[in-house]
């Protein structure tokens, strides 16, 4: 161990000027609920931290928990996924509100899904135009007039959340089509117990581990009526999609085939998957392929990822699909502007969580704001996912910034504008041991059976590069185990177990034997005398 | 159990097993053919050409020198049967099979390939290949101790078994037919005692671990003859020809609904009951070599009815909805 290793967390830890820190309020002090961890770590020392660095490599390697990334250097494989040794903490009332605030959304996003198929009152109000509906990418004729059981569409959701330089929390957009990433939470977690158990000393974390037992149950209450046992299946596009991990994972964790399209076949208006025993039905499919892929009959003709005739069987009400086809309407960036007034038509509350400033590119005024300030703005196409084609104004050169208005001009309602955002910081390993700054989003995910349930805390993802502020895994992010504290956190009733720890191990019992041995001592004795 | 899955399952059993018993005869032959004298009777005398063809590895131009037979049957990528060809095909199938084999095989498997990878395979060749047979070894031996273990006893396992035993029982097969090629006389009978293949008998005997098994089973020297009768009939060695058989047996009971019209559990039945038959009416040690073949070709036929009834998509719907 290198000399004056021991105190490096703590004093050379300095928070970024201009961010919310969100372990630090100054250098050197720690926020309250932070305190322990501090410790924890400044204890820890640079060496270990490192050492534990090392290890957690090795691990996520043997395990195969890696992923292919782009690097400056060209593409790599099996990567180990980047996990920070730090965790972030949020306290139990900070996530109350959090969760409260993404519940409300979810539900005013479900209803909006479910009124753009059928009764469109949200339109006929002249809260959202018709025009922006129907011009979607994502908005699906298809699913008109469909009801999926419990009026659930947005089985699994997940809105990525930041924290501006206040330390307020804002959604930056919602994806209520395949959200990925929920299995890191879970690996995350498992691994941060394994590398670094001496961290959570004095914390009351919420586990997350219950997860696959919530969507089980809800993909059991989305399966048609009549089933004793539903069939649930998760459907992958295949091992070579970047997210196979999550989908294995998934499908192990709840006890279900995984299936692909080769797998899964209709015939007479049901759908079955090809197993050893010839054609079994199933009930419920948990997808995690894009609509316009599911079925060649309805959708993409040239799709090879998907079943002939699926469409039929889910319109006909003979199989459920989570999330349900056409969720997508919801989850684009042109809609997502409209969020909050959704949140007060549909449910008569004040939205808990607030939008980005947001400009809409199709309208004229906005569209001649935006385009001057471009070089401050963050510009996304509204149809995409996972950080394609973002455009970042600050980080643009004067002939990309030209490029990038005329990209807006040639078709202004695929685009929208949102106030950069300075990105929270949470300290973070750096491969020497030490600690800096790095900035962070949350991506906390719901679940919607019989109600909608919000896992504790969520992924967050950390972007490892200084100053960097694009979280993305495939270009160059990690991830964080969140800690959600309990409510009566350093409660001491909850640290004695209840009551419920069962009576001590007994020792072995000898009294019987002893006997015999000190017979059979006597017995020797006797012999010799 | 999805016919995709139980697919990728019984080859990914397939692949190890094979690159197992590739390292296995390789490692025993290539010994012993460096100990063989050409006028010892005892001595090994192997054609290395006939190695290639027996392991539908291809041919090469001319004679076959050992060290290319030695470095295309383990290290090279394009042969597709070379054993970091099955490592690697076994690493990829396992992949997709993460949710159905316990996580400890799974890992067993990708330290496999990784570590097997990141060796110095070449150099290790030419320093003398043994330590890289009983890394193969040793890992699978791991692979296989791992599945005893943490796989459930279900389907899924039951196909994983039906395609390692499948391909241990052609491996052993393609073994005898390397170590005791059948050997016309100048008269056109088969001469099988001759003594010149005895060494090559006791040197496959021990590059399948079989030798104190034999000795303490067999009342016989570890001539070609005995040892080639005990490497297919003895029911109680595990690598054994009727071993295999019948762990494949055992495997296809177990994922089979309707056994009395299936196509590959009658065939094995019926290979159980020839080998049977062939070890009890005909003691006489010439009849052994003959019946490699026919006994290889059946196994071949199991195979494409394993293929045909349960990893091909059937049209018939499943009498049992739920597994």
């Amino acid at each position: 161990m290198s000399t004056g290793a021991e105190h490096v967390t703590e004093s050379d830890y300095a928070p970024a000027p201009g961010f919310f820190d969100e372990l630090f309020e100054a250098p050197g002090r720690p926020r309250a609920p932070a305190s322990g961890l501090v410790g924890s770590l400044t204890r820890l020392g640079r060496d270990r931290l490192r050492s534990a660095g090392e290890r957690r490599d090795a691990i996520f390697v043997q395990q195969g928990i890696t992923f292919d990334a782009s690097t400056p250097e060209g593409p790599t494989r099996d990567r180990p996924f980047p996990l920070d040794l730090v965790p972030r903490i949020l306290p139990a009332d900070e996530w109350r509100t959090i969760k409260r605030g993404l519940a409300q959304r979810v539900r005013a996003l479900n209803y909006f899904v479910e009124d753009v198929y059928h009764g469109q009152e949200i339109v006929r109000e002249g809260i959202v135009p018709w025009q922006l509906v129907l011009t979607r990418s994502n908005f699906e004729r298809a699913a008109h007039g469909i009801r999926p059981p419990g009026g659930v569409w947005c089985h699994v959701s997940g809105c990525d959340l930041v924290r501006d330089a206040d330390g307020r929390w804002k959604v930056l957009e919602d994806n209520v089509r395949t959200p990925s990433g929920i299995s890191y939470v879970l690996e995350n977690r498992i691994a941060m117990s394994r590398l670094l158990p001496e961290l959570f000393a004095g914390y009351n974390v919420r586990p997350v581990s219950n997860y696959p037992a919530l969507l089980l149950n809800a993909l059991q209450a989305a399966a048609p009526a009549g089933g004793e046992n539903p069939v649930v299946v998760v459907w992958t596009p295949g091992a070579a999609n970047s997210a196979y991990f999550e989908h294995a994972f998934l499908a192990r964790q709840m006890g279900v085939e995984l299936v692909e399209a080769s797998d899964l076949v209709v015939r007479d208006g049901l759908c079955y998957m090809r197993t050893t025993r010839g054609l079994a039905q199933v009930d419920s499919i948990y997808r995690r392929i894009d609509d316009a892929f599911m079925d060649p009959l309805e959708f993409r003709p040239d799709s090879l990822l998907g079943v002939p005739g699926l469409m039929g069987v889910y319109r006909a009400g003979n199989v459920a699909i989570a999330n349900a086809v056409g969720t997508g309407v919801a989850d684009d960036k042109a809609i997502y502007h409209y969020v909050p007034e959704m949140i007060r038509f549909y449910i008569g509350e004040q939205p808990i969580l607030d939008n980005l400033p947001t400009w809409l590119l199709a309208d004229p005024e906005q569209r001649a704001y935006a385009l001057e300030h471009m070089h401050e703005l963050v510009v996304k196409p509204t149809g995409e996912s996972g950080g394609k084609g973002v455009f970042i104004g600050p980080h643009a050169t004067e002939e990309q910034l030209d490029d990038q208005r005329t990209l807006v001009e040639q078709a202004p309602e695929r685009w929208i504008a949102q106030q950069t955002v300075a990105l929270s910081t949470v300290p973070t390993a750096l491969p020497d041991g030490s600690l800096a700054p790095r900035h962070v989003d949350l991506r906390p995910f719901a679940i919607y059976g019989d109600e909608i349930k919000i896992i504790p805390g969520g992924l967050t993802r950390v972007a490892l590069r200084e100053g960097s502020m694009i979280v993305n895994s495939s270009q160059g992010g990690g991830s964080k185990d969140t800690w959600v504290l309990a409510d009566g956190q350093g409660d001491a009733a909850l640290a004695d177990g209840g009551g419920l720890a069962p009576p001590a191990l007994p020792g072995m019992r000898q009294a019987g034997w002893r006997g015999q041995e000190q017979q059979q001592q006597q017995q020797q004795q006797q012999g010799r005398g | 159990m999805l016919a995709r899955i139980a697919h990728d399952l019984y080859w990914l059993g397939r692949h190890l097993v094979r690159a197992e018993h590739t390292a296995r005869m390789l490692d025993g032959l290539f010994h012993a053919d460096l100990q063989g004298r050409p006028d010892d009777p005892a001595s090994v005398t192997l054609s290395w050409e006939s190695l290639l063809v027996i392991m539908g590895a291809g041919e090469v131009d001319g004679p076959a020198r050992r060290d290319d037979v030695v470095r295309l049957l383990t290290t090279d990528v394009d042969n597709p049967v070379s054993i970091v060809s099955c490592v690697n095909a076994a690493r990829e199938g396992a992949r997709t099979l993460r949710d159905t084999i316990s996580a400890e095989m799974w890992e067993s498997v990708n330290t496999f390939e990784l570590q097997l990878a990141h060796r110095d395979l070449h150099a290790g060749l030419r320093a003398g290949p043994y330590s890289i047979y009983s890394f193969v070894k040793e890992r699978s031996a791991l692979f296989w101790g791992l599945t005893g273990r943490t796989m459930q006893k279900d389907d899924a396992r039951a196909f994983l078994q039906a395609g390692g035993r499948l391909e241990a029982a052609d491996m052993v097969l393609r073994m005898l037919r390397v170590a005791l090629p059948p050997n016309p006389s100048p008269d056109g009978q088969e001469t099988p005692e001759t003594p010149r293949r005895d060494g090559n008998a006791l040197a496959l005997l021990r590059a399948v671990g079989g030798f104190q098994a034999f000795m303490r089973s067999a009342a016989a020297p570890p001539n070609a003859a005995p040892v080639a009768r005990f490497m297919l009939y003895e029911r109680e060695f595990p690598d054994s020809v009727a071993a295999s058989v019948m762990s494949l047996d055992d495997a296809l009971e177990r994922v089979e609904a309707e056994a009395q019209d299936s196509p590959p559990v009658l065939r094995v039945r019926r290979m159980l009951a020839d080998l049977d038959f062939r070890a009890r009416v005909a003691p006489e040690p010439e009849s052994v070599i003959p019946a490699l073949r026919p006994i290889q070709q059946e196994l071949e036929r199991l195979d494409r009815d394993i293929h045909d009834r349960y990893f091909h998509p059937s049209a018939v719907v499943a009498q049992t909805v739920t597994e």
